[in-house]
């Protein structure tokens, strides 16, 4: 008869690199889901389950860049099932995925469904905005944006003389001399020398002021308000991320504008005509109030479909230019889709032409006066990069 | 005693007629045991998608949703590991499951020419494949061995693992056999014909796509190696695939078995093995069945049947003997086939679903979307437990020629099944990469109309 059967308690004498490789390649495939992510921005800058989470939590997003690739079956699965029932009868209906009904099919194999990673929003954000900046930022007199400065934060034994704690030193000298019987200061010793130590502290100060303008009018499908939403959601997280302490102004209009909080800003859904003259007029004046020039960085984004009236856009072409004197930059952002008729719009008017507004705009030539057109959401990305390229003042 | 009753439990096995190679138990952490359940090896070549697996299971476990009680290799000796933290009758349900797991290895024909020092290779291939990835570097190796992973399904397993390369281009005479009466028929024939030979490639449809990719895509010698190890690491774990709802019900029959049958256990631990034994062999969902459990079920009433045949002097199996011969030469879609019977399918109340559509399996349709029961007969339930299993899990597709360096690939199953599309182009992309020329693949589009899709290597 055969051999009986070993019992161990040990592990095999195994090379030392083959050992624990379970953690090696699960750390390779953290990096291939950042890489994938990073790879992948300009679709998941749109991706709906991102922009819709609340702005505090991780995120899930679905990675089907991860995929393991192969032939595989296309058509709804099938299965078998226990229980009772005649056939005809209803079971459910397929997920997304196009599995079975309720718990679906047993998980034979891993990593079939498409896979779903969970990063925090921050650590998303600082990839997909890292390269960014606010352009033509300019070093105002009175208050710097990021100032830096030293404090004394800790005490040790050692240290540059020149930062010698005195009082904590004589005070060391006369703990021991005391320990050893004699309360006095004399004899000074190396033991007794402490000197206080330094962190470098970034002082982060506002006097950069970004004004975000979005229509909100009835010509402004819920489609276009996702883009102009999409964008200053993201142009939210980059201020947040980077300056901290930018001050942030919300005005929302349709022929009639006004500031808005942030919160309301996200979540509002107005009708009604266009008056774009309406919102650069309020934020002119807001701007003159509380963010003069000499001391203030101030940038001004709009986002419209340019169904303006006809009649403002001259207006508006004033105000613009009038801002131009205000502002480090103004940037237009035009949403228009390739197949969207114009109810608005002036007759003749065609998707690859500028609207009015747009024209209007067009006549100011001023190098900080930014214009682009997005027709489709995947553009988002190089829309925040044309707005958002950090610029020398060398550009002027 | 641990050791002793597995060693007693070994005997009993032993007696009642089990066959299996000497088994070596490691009693690992939790931790190892997920790593080697997430490779399918102790140790094998590194690749991301094992640590997927392995973070996967992981979180599971440490969360306590899943548990891992057992992992059996298939090697000469058999090499089995054991939780450290299961109590001890859990660990002596899993030693004598393991036993029956072994004698399926040994003896199931599925199994005869597998490769019993695999464990040991696979370390082999674990070293290799390191070295080319300090050579050409992690992203070039690893990339490779996502093309591997992508096709290494694609077996021929009755051309086997080792192949030569087909005949070289050759005429060959054939001579003519004069049969009498052959002068009767009109037209008269040659007593000697020339054929040429070899000079299509393939000359037969080729399954076996790694095969065919490492013996006649312009690689380097590396690179075939890498490929190779993918490839022999496939049919290494393909007749496992290919006996899944067999072997585990052979193994949960003798566990239950040898139980029935060893006095060495107190009460409390019969107590405490018999709620075990009711897990492993619960029937599942109403949506799935624990092939555990049909497995299991079917050995039963095989047993069940051929006693009262044999008793009725039907036949000169017992029952007993009739399942030694069952686990001896059946896979998973003729065990199904020959004794799932009707009475059994009725008795368990099982039903096939799916979508109840008679449009080409491509299309869409509202009614898709609603999953319905769709028979009760026993052949439908049979066809639907077989699906997915059949052609280790992935479409049957072959190799029908190369045109002009094109390589041109076939859809076999394309009336009835349907390739997702954008896997499909990007695993003709793969194809394309070893190649180096232009790929493509004959399959049916939504509306069930043949189309060709194809993959042109980037330049």
């Amino acid at each position: 008869m055969a051999q009986s059967s070993a019992y161990r308690k040990s592990s095999s004498a195994l090379p030392w690199e083959l050992r624990r490789r379970g953690l090696k390649d699960s750390l390779r495939h953290d990096q291939r889901v950042k890489e994938a992510i990073r790879k992948n921005l300009r679709e998941l800058i749109a991706e709906e389950a991102i922009i819709t989470s609340d702005g505090t939590k991780r995120v899930k997003i679905p990675l089907r860049y991860l995929d393991q690739y192969r032939f595989k079956y296309g058509q709804p699965s099938q299965g078998v099932g226990q229980g009772e029932g005649q056939p005809g009868d209803v079971l459910g209906q397929r997920g997304r995925d196009g599995s079975g009904p309720g718990d679906g099919q047993p998980g034979g194999q891993p990593g079939e469904h498409t896979y779903e990673v969970e990063v925090p929003l921050a650590e998303l954000a600082q990839m997909m905005l890292e390269d960014l900046a606010l352009p033509w930022l300019e070093a105002k007199p009175e208050r710097q944006i990021t100032t830096t400065s030293h404090r004394f934060t800790d005490v040790r034994r050692r240290g540059s003389l020149a930062n010698l704690d005195k009082r904590r030193t004589l005070l060391e000298n006369i703990k021991r001399n005391a320990a050893r019987g004699v309360p006095a200061v004399g004899q000074f010793h190396d033991a007794d020398l402490r000197y206080k130590v330094w962190d470098t502290y970034e002082q982060h100060q506002a006097n950069a002021a970004v004004y975000m303008l979005m229509d909100v009018s009835g010509s402004m499908t819920t489609s276009k308000k996702y883009i102009a939403k999409s964008f200053f959601f993201w142009m939210v997280r980059f201020l947040q991320l980077k300056y901290q302490k930018v001050e942030m102004v919300f005005i929302a209009h349709d022929t009639e504008a006004q500031v808005v909080p942030e919160q309301d800003f996200f979540a509002l859904s107005q009708g009604g005509g266009t008056r774009c003259s309406s919102a650069y007029q309020l934020a002119l004046a807001h701007l003159q109030q509380h963010h003069p020039g000499e001391r203030w960085n101030t940038y001004l984004f709009h986002f419209s479909d340019g169904d303006n009236l006809p009649d403002d856009n001259a207006v508006c072409k004033g105000l613009v230019e009038m801002l131009l004197t205000h502002c480090s930059m103004v940037g237009y952002g035009e949403i228009r889709y390739r197949d969207d008729a114009s109810f608005y719009g002036w007759i003749g008017q065609t998707s690859s032409a500028p609207s009015s507004l747009q024209y209007a705009l067009q006549g100011i030539l001023h190098p900080r006066l930014l214009s682009v057109t997005i027709t489709h959401k995947e553009e988002l990305f190089q829309v925040l990069q044309t707005f958002l390229q950090p610029r020398e003042m060398a550009h002027v | 005693m641990f050791e002793v009753r597995v060693a007693e439990l070994e005997t009993l096995a032993r007696d009642q007629g089990l066959d299996f190679f000497p088994v070596s138990f490691e009693v690992v952490p939790q931790d190892i045991m997920t790593e080697v359940a997430a490779y399918g090896l102790p140790t094998r070549a590194r690749h991301w998608s094992y640590g997927k697996v392995y973070q996967h299971q992981h979180l599971y476990g440490t969360m306590g949703l899943s548990k891992i009680y057992e992992i059996v290799l298939n090697s000469d000796p058999g090499l089995a590991f054991l939780l450290d933290s299961n109590p001890e009758i859990a660990n002596l349900l899993v030693a004598a499951h393991v036993f029956g797991h072994v004698d399926f290895f040994k003896n199931n024909l599925c199994f005869a020419d597998t490769n019993r020092r695999m464990i040991n290779d696979a370390v082999a291939h674990a070293l290799r494949i390191d070295a080319y990835i300090e050579r050409y570097g992690l992203e070039v190796v690893e990339h490779l061995m996502d093309i591997g992973f992508a096709l290494d399904r694609h077996t021929d397993p009755h051309k086997g693992l080792l192949r030569q390369p087909y005949p070289p281009r050759r005429v060959v005479e054939k001579e003519h056999v004069i049969r009498p009466y052959d002068d009767l028929m009109d037209t008269p024939t040659r007593s000697i014909t020339y054929a040429v030979e070899g000079e299509r490639l393939p000359p037969h449809p080729e399954r076996d796509l790694l095969w065919f990719l490492i013996t006649y895509a312009p690689l380097d010698a590396w690179q075939r190696d890498v490929l190779q190890i993918v490839r022999e690491e496939s049919y290494y774990f393909y007749p496992q695939f290919n006996t899944k709802i067999m072997n585990e019900g052979w193994a949960s029959y003798w566990h239950a078995e040898l139980f029935h049958l060893y006095d060495g256990v107190s009460p409390y631990e019969m107590i405490e093995f018999a709620r075990l034994h009711a897990g492993v062999v619960n029937p599942g969902g109403r949506y799935s069945i624990n092939p555990y459990y049909l497995g299991y079920t079917i050995l039963v009433d095989i047993e069940k049947r051929w006693n009262q045949m044999h008793a009725a002097g039907e036949t000169p199996l017992t029952g007993r003997e009739k399942i030694f011969e069952v686990r001896r030469t059946e896979d998973d879609l003729s065990f199904l086939r020959n004794y799932l019977t009707p009475e059994l399918v009725q008795r368990l109340n099982l039903f096939a679903y799916g979508s109840d559509c008679t449009h080409p399996p491509g299309k869409q349709c509202p009614q898709c979307q609603t999953v319905v029961i769709t028979a009760r007969e026993r052949d439908a339930v049979v066809e639907a437990l077989l699906a997915p299993r059949y052609n280790y899990g992935v479409p049957r597709i072959v190799i029908q020629e190369v045109l002009n360096n094109t390589l041109c690939l076939e859809h076999l199953d394309r009336t009835t099944t349907f390739l997702d599309r954008s896997y499909a182009n990007n695993t003709l992309m793969y194809i394309a990469e070893l190649w180096k020329h232009p790929v493509n693949i004959l399959t049916n589009d939504e509306d069930g109309r043949e189309t060709t899709l194809t993959a042109r290597p980037n330049t």
